[in-house]
């Protein structure tokens, strides 16, 4: 009895070693092939190997050699800090338009509703058309609305124009609790006036069994993008559900379309602004070139039949019982796919779009967006609540149990995406050179991106590039001068 | 007894209504504070806006078709269903039935009937073998349009029915049993008793319907937003666009101020076209 313990263990002992040494050696060569190290040299400058305390980014040194830095992510440097406490009780409501994250801001509601006694959190949602257009109007009469959300660009604008956010640069959160970059558009001069909690990547999203089952790979430039497309139409397979019909959704790819069109970001912002402000229109070369881009991803039959009528409510439901290959809006659209169909769940991976031939300037890109921010109008009790939560919302534990129950990334330091599979397999763009969504430069929806918007997706869906541009070029010049 | 009444009317009425007027006049985005512009905004959308004259000429259109049709069919029903027979109630309940329905549910159905790619209407031209006429209904801006006519028509036509039944039975029956008399036909009795007789009552069915194709918001933003390109933008849409879109309150105020003044010389067009002093021709 005793012998046969004895030999049982030993050759448990004996496959552990074994285990143990295959795993060690196959460590070595990750290590040595790809896992990047400090000091070690690297090749794009940008690249990241996450949002932890401990991450590294690819950065040029005093010698302008790249290679991998220790990168301060928060702008305090310092470790996160704890949520603030708030005494006294109160009540106040959350204004936002994300419905679908209900069930699991509400957890977190009551968790920090349960460490501060007395204290009441209400959501109140509305859809996010109604919230763009009628947000505004609503918070500004009702200082109840200690905390809400604000979209990139035009309604953030909106809010800070009206006095309605207040300043919250000096919290020790908003320096040690969120990634530094994220910020950005929350920031209006030097200060902050609300943290961007989500980040989002509007890059297409892929069936990755599909694309294993096939032997197709993700188009790497703009060639193999149109050869792609002709070969996964050939197989009876849409390639790209483009939910043109929807134009929020059907906008993001602009942003990819966006990205590599200038030789510089700075090319790239001005040349957008130029059109926001009617000093150049759209029958410029430049956006000309777009434009032709999206006829001949038609032309080589990327979209399906109808593209204009087809909406984000077949698209997704295409894409997620497997009669399209990529589903081109961005990882927000994740858990509507995994919630038509649950075996998509970890199925899914987002690639850059990339629309030149050439070396590309940005390999994907990226979004900060549902700004959160305190109510300038409400009472400083009211006010003391709303900061309390956004800092609670801020932590690292929070910030986990949003990004897992909500599929999105977020904003916040050493948040550990390994619980969904999803987050997990997207995660790797996090890793790439980003850029932060060009779309969002038009601060002029109504009178500007909209037109633009329509324009590309009739476009899109073959309509004439010249005479589309030309009257949208008329449209745009009416709209500013209104 | 009067003053409440007229406070009331002042504060619910007149003052948004002048309040109107004041925007009209100045530049506002709704968060700085307003500046007095005179009658730019009127100038800038009378000579300068091509988006707004493109949608006036959407409204004319839209109005033109659904005014004719849905005055057409509604007369047509009611002729037939003008006898108080059993079966004749229960149609006149059925054509009834979508003027109950909220105008954003009879938008997702005609949105989802519309589809290109799964909409009962495509589906059923194409079992046809009509393929060629399986249109992009709402998505193309040539269409969009008339697609959306045709929903407000099927909206609204149940409502008129009512109203010309109710002017169709007091048509006094001996004019009938005259004309038969008479040997007059089936579309002689038409020509020489219904219509005449009918004609105050088109007159209040031309008009409100005038004003319904003027205030087709909820339809037209259901189902296409205005789109594509504008093409199915309304004037209200435009309003609530410019508005709370583009945050250009002054300027929608003055939109809604020319709504208005399209509104009432067309309708007094129409009332001076159908010759009705009154009541009566």
């Amino acid at each position: 009895m005793k012998k046969g313990m004895q030999r049982s263990t030993f050759r448990l002992g004996a496959i552990a070693v074994v285990a143990l040494g295959l795993v060690t050696a196959s460590l070595t060569a990750v290590s040595a092939d790809t896992t990047p190290s400090f000091g070690a040299k690297c090749a794009t400058e940008g690249a990241n190997t996450g949002t932890s305390s401990t991450s590294l980014v690819c950065a040029a040194d005093s010698k302008g050699v790249l290679k991998w830095a220790k990168v301060k992510l928060s702008s305090g440097g310092a470790l996160p800090v704890p949520a603030l406490h708030v005494s006294g009780g109160g009540s106040i409501e959350f204004h936002h338009w994300r419905a679908e994250d209900k069930v699991v801001l509400q957890s977190i509601i009551d968790k920090f509703q349960a460490a501060n006694p007395g204290v009441k959190i209400t959501q109140v949602i509305e859809s996010s058309n109604d919230y763009t257009n009628l947000a505004y109007s609503q918070i500004s009469a009702n200082p109840k609305a200690a905390i809400f959300v604000t979209s990139r660009g035009g309604q953030f604008d909106q809010f800070y124009k009206g006095g309605l956010l207040k300043d919250i640069s000096n919290q020790r959160y908003v320096k040690q609790n969120v990634i530094a970059s994220a910020l950005t558009p929350g920031i209006v001069g030097s200060a902050v006036y609300g943290v961007p909690y989500q980040s989002l990547f509007n890059d297409p999203v892929y069936n990755v069994s599909m694309f294993k089952a096939k032997g197709w790979t993700v188009p790497t430039n703009w060639t193999g993008l149109l050869a792609f497309c002709k070969t996964v139409k050939a197989a009876g397979i849409i390639p790209f559900a483009w939910p043109a019909a929807t134009r929020g959704n059907a906008g993001q790819i602009m942003n990819s379309f966006l990205m590599n069109s200038a030789p510089d970001l700075a090319t790239l912002t001005s040349r957008v602004q130029a059109i926001d402000t009617g000093k150049a229109d759209v029958t410029q070369q430049w956006f000309v070139d777009i434009a032709t881009k999206y006829k001949q991803m038609n032309d080589a039959g990327c979209f399906p039949a109808n593209v204009t009528g087809y909406n984000d409510t077949v698209a997704p439901a295409d894409f997620a019982a497997g009669k399209a290959a990529i589903y081109p809006t961005g990882t927000f659209g994740m858990s509507t796919v995994t919630g038509l169909n649950p075996a998509m769940k970890g199925n899914m991976k987002v690639f850059g779009m990339i629309t030149v031939d050439t070396k590309p300037l940005y390999e994907g890109i990226t979004n900060n967006t549902f700004i959160l921010s305190v109510n300038a109008k409400s009472t400083s009790h009211d006010q003391a609540i709303a900061n309390a939560f956004i800092s609670y919302l801020c932590t690292a534990a929070a910030a986990q149990e949003y990004a897992v129950g909500t599929s999105q990334h977020v904003s916040i330091l050493d948040v550990d995406y390994s619980a969904n599979a999803d987050l997990l397999n997207t995660s790797d763009i996090m890793g790439k050179k980003l850029l932060l969504a060009p779309r969002f430069l038009f601060n002029n929806v109504t009178t500007v991106r909209n037109p633009v918007e329509d324009a590309l997706i009739a476009i899109g869906g073959g309509a004439d590039i010249t005479k589309t541009l030309a009257d949208t070029a008329k449209t745009i010049k009416s709209n500013l001068g209104a | 007894m009067a003053a409440p009444a007229a406070l009331l009317y002042g504060f619910l009425y007149l003052y948004p209504a002048v309040s109107n007027l004041l925007y009209s006049t100045q530049r506002w985005d709704g968060v700085t504070k307003p500046e007095f512009v005179g009658l730019h905004n009127f100038k800038y959308l009378i000579a300068n806006d091509l988006t707004f004259h493109k949608i006036v000429g959407n409204n004319i259109r839209f109005s033109f078709i659904v005014v004719i049709l849905q005055t057409l069919f509604s007369l047509l029903f009611a002729i037939f269903l003008v006898k108080n027979t059993k079966s004749n109630i229960f149609l006149r309940t059925v054509f009834f039935f979508p003027t109950i329905l909220s105008s954003v549910s009879v938008g997702l159905i005609w949105t989802f009937l519309y589809n290109p790619n799964f909409g009962f209407i495509n589906a059923t031209l194409k079992s046809l073998g009509l393929n060629s006429l399986a249109l992009n209904w709402l998505n193309d801006a040539r269409f969009s349009l008339y697609s959306v006519a045709i929903a407000q028509i099927w909206f609204h036509t149940g409502q008129m029915v009512v109203i010309y039944l109710a002017g169709l039975q007091q048509i006094p029956q001996e004019l009938y049993e005259s004309a038969e008399v008479d040997g007059a036909s089936r579309w002689h009795q038409f020509r020489y008793v219904t219509w005449p007789m009918a004609l105050p009552t088109t007159a209040v069915v031309v008009a409100y319907t005038t004003i319904q194709t003027f205030r087709a918001f909820d339809l037209v933003y259901s189902m296409t937003q205005g789109g594509p390109m504008n093409s199915s933008d309304l004037i209200v849409t435009n309003i609530f666009n410019m508005a709370f879109g583009a945050y250009k309150f002054g300027y929608a105020s003055a939109e809604s101020i020319i709504l208005i003044i399209f509104v009432l010389v067309i309708t007094w067009i129409q009332r001076r076209t159908l010759r009705v002093k009154g009541g009566e021709k």
